[in-house]
């Protein structure tokens, strides 16, 4: 390998590698991490079809019905009144009655938190985040262990002098640039730079995705901790947020609104639709004008 | 109780949809773009700049064919065209970047 550096520090430092550095780290740690990922994805695709056992149809209904009263409650307005409030009036009954209950008996007792199948899955989704985390483990200690102590790569933008000791660890030389670093910082800048990659050739939603697993870990362990829920108390919750639900039909002045779509009656505004509803002399004067500007 | 003229509702799958798509383009983009960059030797702050026009570019693509110049209509506001997956494509930007200044240069 020939060297020739030049020890100003306004000019940039250039230095001559060795092909067979790009050759045999720039490519393959990228390749590696792409093949990696995709296996990854599969591999979470494999493990989650085989799946979970089926859940017992009550305990679908229970976590269901908690939809179906959000769902009410958020598109209630396209509905008219009087679906709604039968709606309602049902929904609140049934959560009170705990109709759709796993288990009505055990209504007012603690949750066990054994609860077997509540464990299975928490069981289920630590052991997927683990098997995620472990190759991304791994991958860095491989690279760590045969690619250290040479820089591979001169960063095209520059960066301050504490990323330094980050970017070229392994290589003891103290007036280097920082834009020369080592390859662990290219395996770093892969595993940002390659997340929309995969989501360009596996589709959204993949598994391949490392940033994800890191983040998602620490809510994953402040959750794992709790219990299974008690279905009873969201039930009541629910039908709380129910009965605190107002209705306010969108399709209401739907008649006037055609009317002004076609141009029959001149658009009215909030306040013209108040004084219309107030009195209804003003009726007539709306029908004076549509005649008034002349037939359409 | 009669409601004003009211604002668009949106269908809340359709605009996850769009975004997909959004994203999809702006990560080919960012890829093409990068390469780009890293071949002609951009370094430091032009490379930056060069990502900046190229993704206004990418919008003003987004915006004129794909939304026929009527973003409201495919989005919440008019100026998630513009603004929508620029930082994530950031990052496949420098990384193709890198990958192709230090092969060619």
């Amino acid at each position: 390998m020939s060297y020739q550096v030049s020890s100003s520090p306004t000019e940039s430092q250039a230095l001559y590698l060795d092909p067979a550095i790009r050759d045999w780290v720039l490519i393959p740690i990228m390749v590696v991490m792409v093949l990696v990922g995709v296996f990854r994805d599969q591999v979470t695709v494999l493990l989650s079809g085989s799946g979970p056992k089926k859940p017992v149809l009550k305990a679908i209904r229970e976590t269901r019905v908690l939809v179906r009263g959000a769902t009410l409650r958020s598109y209630g307005n396209h509905i008219p009144p009087s679906s709604f409030y039968s709606r309602k009036s049902y929904l609140a009954n049934a959560y009170e009655k705990g109709y759709y209950l796993k288990n009505p008996i055990a209504m007012n007792q603690t949750v066990n938190p054994m609860d077997p199948q509540g464990m299975e899955m928490m069981m289920e989704g630590m052991k997927k985040n683990f098997a995620m985390i472990i190759p991304q483990t791994v991958i860095m200690g491989w690279v760590n262990f045969f690619f250290s102590g040479f820089v591979l790569i001169k960063m095209p933008f520059p960066l301050t002098l504490r990323f330094k000791s980050m970017l070229q660890r392994g290589v003891e030389t103290s007036d280097m640039d920082v834009t020369w670093v080592s390859s662990l910082s290219w395996y770093f800048l892969n595993l940002f730079g390659l997340r929309s990659i995969f989501s360009l050739l596996l589709g959204e939603d993949n598994a391949a995705d490392g940033m994800r697993d890191m983040t998602a870990m620490p809510q994953m362990g402040a959750s794992a901790t709790g219990q299974p829920q008690n279905y009873h108390k969201l039930h009541l919750a629910e039908k709380e947020n129910l009965e605190l639900t107002p209705h306010a039909w969108e399709l209401e002045d739907v008649e006037y609104r055609l009317l002004a779509q076609y141009g029959k009656r001149p658009r009215i505004s909030i306040t013209e639709t108040n004084e219309r509803n107030e009195g209804s002399s003003s009726v007539s004067e709306y029908k004076g004008k549509g005649r008034k500007k002349g037939g359409k | 109780m009669a409601t004003q003229t009211p604002q668009a509702s949106y269908v809340p799958e359709n605009i996850v949809y769009n975004s997909k798509k959004i994203t999809f383009i702006r990560s080919s983009m960012s890829a093409i773009t990068g390469s780009a960059a890293g071949i002609l030797g951009l370094t430091g702050y032009y490379g930056f700049i060069f990502y900046g026009i190229t993704s206004v570019f990418t919008s003003f693509l987004i915006w004129a064919v794909k939304t026929q110049a009527k973003p409201s209509l495919y989005f919440r506001t008019g100026s998630d065209v513009w603004t929508e997956g620029v930082f994530g494509g950031l990052f496949s930007y420098v990384l193709f970047w890198t990958l192709l200044y230090g092969i060619v240069h």
